[in-house]
């Protein structure tokens, strides 16, 4: 059972997040003027590489996430060390002691930017919303549990689930409340109606998009900012002239070579998020030989040097590890991050007792990804060095993902996935290259589906932890993903502007943000 | 005439009928589709394919091409499947942004074309001479992704004096958009401005050599009447069939220069509607670019025709 109250939890986030310091939050704001009294007024210039999606913000992809948290709240948000919910547009809820029905009490002093009061009937049809598959949501297995919402008055909402499950506060983390009676002016970009701390204004696609104050925010005297505007700046040299040149306080998705070489710099701060929320991977697919023998997977796993590809492809901004979960996360296992190390002599001694000392195969890569040729480019000269012969073909994201859902990538790939950042069960349920079912590598097997129900469905700590455990022991026994560095965004910005935050999943949150 | 172009414009339909096939084909051949870009890397087979359905994309593809080409007609040109967007607006908004930044570029070229052209044809000064070539050859030479970069460093982050990229409309103010528009506009008129002094240079030092020319100069006619009455006219119609050229040549070259100064022009919609498989978008931009080509083609044809009575009885 959870009860939770709604006191000053972001603004301590804030607070709490900007006092870290440390490696994840170097230089957040500078020592100070933390505590200095925050300036009201003024517009935040942002730019990243990609323009906003609008139909695309009930998925989880990148180019949202900058606007996402500015325009909509979500109903909770998760705390990022502890990974405990805590009050948004809901102020407390009360799970039952079977995992079967959840009761979420809501805000009554929340409007839409539209003028109307924000109540349970909102939360319902999002829910309803994110259950529907063209909208593309990553979490709609978790909301497909959902049997019923019903409206316990205009302030309380009832959910019965089908089962238990172990992830239902990430869909909350995760979901934005859309105001329902303009669904449609959304999916176009033609108006987008939230309860969040901006309102949408103007939108150039591929150019620019312009946010104005919400007057009428719930949370009292926020925000500080005037307003936001975003702009489209889709060569990462460009984008880091802007920087340099004033014309931005804060640049998204700059190049990890460009980031490290800002951290010296004091006339910008470097925000590495701390969600590690981006782990970039080595995909095999099981149904090409020899490919399919678990023992080849681990030597391919040994054979990779991580740490070579996070010096050089990420400028040492992120973790090498093996597993897909952050320190952060429940399943976090510091000696199984670290099973997986460059070992090439090992490589050979499995590969050879394999029956495959040498062989040849597709290394594939998505020419979309930044940082994935670079990282392709080791991985072949590390395979190459234990006796795998590597062909690399290249495909456009489009081709690329087509071919990655459909399971027909040949041999190995490279690309990222997310997800890990949050509960354990998400990644397992809701990110494709891991789903039990079906996967991009092809692979199967029973203990590992059964795992993944128990991670779900288990309502209590003990079980949800020995499931996480044999998921973790059989993804590594089995490597079909061999993670290799766990990446995060980074945010550079001047120091003038300060106290912004961002939830588990990255969005940006300019609330308590102001321009000194 | 009227016969000659009741001749002639059918024909150009069926070419542009013929075409809109072609690119319809074309793209639907090309593998991905914007539903799997819609749905993100993490997505599962089920979610690409409720996407596929909600865009219309599982239609059998005979019936989507009709769909689109009714669309055409009717003057209704669809959202775009990616950014949701009425087609029409971001073609208009495209094609207004890079004509401003193509005819600043040109206006620019001829300035400079002029200047560095009849320096070179006419000075005497060797140290004048080098640096008129060192110019030409360097503006031609060094390519617009680095003189952008070069450009953007010194004016943007080294002086502060300029944007280093983006786009203000006149509406925002003059002097503002004006400040927008300088940077680009120089990085994609250098090339062409060198190439069109080259040729300047070339024609006037050839008229200068004339015996009419220096009929006049022992005449005693002053230097600069000379030249701006004299010389210069008959020094341009070959400069003219260049800057035709080169006004193409610039179009094509924006694409980059857009990129490097984030230009929100008709390049970057283009790139970035065929990277994300945005399928009504391409294929209206090409159709677009296919249309003006044949009108053009078409009344070329028909002022041909106008002129040489000849070529309206042939059939």
């Amino acid at each position: 059972m959870m009860n939770r109250s709604t006191s000053g939890v972001r603004t301590t986030r804030a607070q709490m997040i900007s006092l870290l310091g440390g490696a994840a939050v170097a230089g957040f704001v500078a020592p100070g003027t933390a505590l200095a009294a925050p300036k009201r007024g003024g517009v935040v210039h942002m730019a990243q590489v990609a323009d906003v999606i609008p139909s695309g913000l009930f998925g989880q992809n990148f180019p949202n996430t900058a606007v996402g948290g500015l325009i909509y709240n979500t109903l909770t948000a998760y705390d990022h060390r502890t990974l405990e919910p805590k009050p948004q547009l809901a102020k407390a809820w009360h799970v039952a002691p079977d995992g079967l029905s959840v009761t979420l009490d809501l805000r009554t002093d929340v409007k839409f930017h539209s003028g109307r009061p924000f109540t349970s009937a909102d939360v319902i049809f999002c829910i309803k919303n994110i259950q529907d598959p063209a909208r593309g949501s990553q979490l709609r297995s978790t909301a497909a549990v959902i049997g019923d919402a019903s409206a316990a008055g205009p302030a309380q909402v009832k959910l019965r689930l089908e089962h238990p499950v172990s992830n239902l506060f990430d869909l909350f983390e995760i979901m934005f409340i859309v105001d329902r009676e303009t669904l449609p002016d959304m999916l176009s970009g033609k108006n987008l109606i939230g309860t969040g701390a901006f309102t949408w204004k103007q939108w150039n696609p591929g150019d620019s998009l312009t946010l104005a104050r919400n007057p009428n925010y719930w949370k009292p005297g926020r925000p500080y900012l005037d307003g936001v505007e975003l702009r489209v700046i889709p060569q990462t040299q460009a984008l880091l002239a802007a920087l340099q040149a004033g014309q931005i306080e804060i640049a998204l998705g700059l190049a990890p070579k460009d980031v490290a070489a800002l951290r010296s710099n004091k006339s910008f701060q470097t925000l590495v998020s701390d969600t590690h929320g981006a782990s970039f991977y080595v995909g095999c697919n099981v149904e090409v030989k020899p490919l399919d023998k678990p023992q080849v997977r681990q030597a391919i796993s040994y054979a990779i040097d991580r740490e070579r590809i996070l010096k050089e492809v990420f400028s040492g901004l992120g973790v090498a590890t093996s597993t897909p979960w952050p320190a952060s996360s429940p399943a976090y296992d510091k000696g199984e991050a670290a099973r997986y190390h460059y070992d090439p002599e090992r490589a050979k001694a499995l590969l050879k007792a394999a029956g495959a000392e040498k062989f040849e195969t597709t290394l594939a890569l998505n020419s979309g990804l930044g940082p994935g040729s670079p990282m392709a480019q080791i991985v072949q000269f590390n395979l190459q060095q234990v006796g795998i012969t590597t062909t690399t073909a290249s495909f456009d994201a489009a081709q690329f993902i087509k071919k990655l859902a459909g399971g027909t990538l040949p041999g190995l790939w490279v690309n990222v996935h997310g997800f890990g950042q949050l509960h354990p069960a998400t990644l397992v349920t809701s990110a494709f290259p891991f789903a039990a079912a079906k996967n991009a590598s092809n692979f199967q097997d029973p203990a590992y589906v059964a795992a993944v129900n128990r991670a779900w469905t288990a309502t209590n700590e003990r079980d949800q932890r020995a499931a996480y455990r044999q998921i973790t022991e059989i993804l590594l026994q089995n490597e079909f993903v061999i993670d290799c560095v766990l990446t995060s965004p980074s945010y550079v910005n001047v120091p003038a502007l300060r106290d912004y935050t961002y939830n588990m999943f990255d969005y940006l949150n300019f609330e308590d943000a102001s321009l000194g | 005439m009227l016969a000659y172009a009741a001749r002639r414009i059918p024909s150009a339909l069926v070419v542009l009928f013929l075409a809109s096939i072609a690119i319809f084909a074309v793209l639907r051949l090309t593998p991905g589709s914007p539903a799997v870009v819609l749905a993100g890397p993490d997505a599962d087979p089920a979610t690409i394919a409720s996407i596929t359905h909600e865009l219309g994309l599982d239609l059998p593809l005979p019936e989507q091409y009709a769909i689109w080409l009714r669309g055409i007609v009717t003057g209704h040109m669809g959202q775009s499947y990616i950014l949701g967007a009425p087609i029409a607006t971001l073609i208009g908004r495209g094609l207004s942004n890079t004509a401003e930044l193509t005819v600043a570029a040109v206006g620019l070229a001829i300035v400079i074309a002029l200047v560095v052209g009849i320096v070179g044809a006419t000075t005497g000064s060797r140290v004048l001479k080098t640096l008129v070539v060192t110019f030409t050859t360097v503006s031609f030479a060094v390519p617009t992704f680095i003189s952008g970069v070069v450009l953007v460093l010194i004016f943007a982050v080294g002086l502060h004096v300029l944007p280093p990229g983006g786009h203000a409309s006149f509406g925002s103010g003059p002097l503002t958009a004006l400040r927008f528009l300088i940077l680009p506009a120089v990085c994609l008129a250098l090339p062409a401005a060198a190439v069109l002094a080259r040729f300047l240079q070339t024609s006037l030092q050839h008229v200068l050599d004339e015996e009419y020319i220096r009929v006049a100069r022992a005449k005693g006619l002053p230097w600069r009447q000379i030249l701006v009455r004299h010389a210069l006219p008959n020094a341009f119609p070959g400069v003219v069939t260049v800057l035709g050229i080169q006004f193409g040549q610039l179009l094509g070259g924006a694409v980059i220069v857009e990129a490097i100064f984030a230009w929100p022009g008709l390049g970057q919609l283009i790139l970035q509607s065929f990277v994300s498989r945005d399928y009504l978008l391409v294929q209206d931009l090409v159709l677009l670019s296919v249309t003006v080509f044949i009108v053009m083609q078409t009344l070329t044809d028909l002022a041909h025709a106008a002129l040489d009575p000849r070529l309206r009885l042939e059939r």
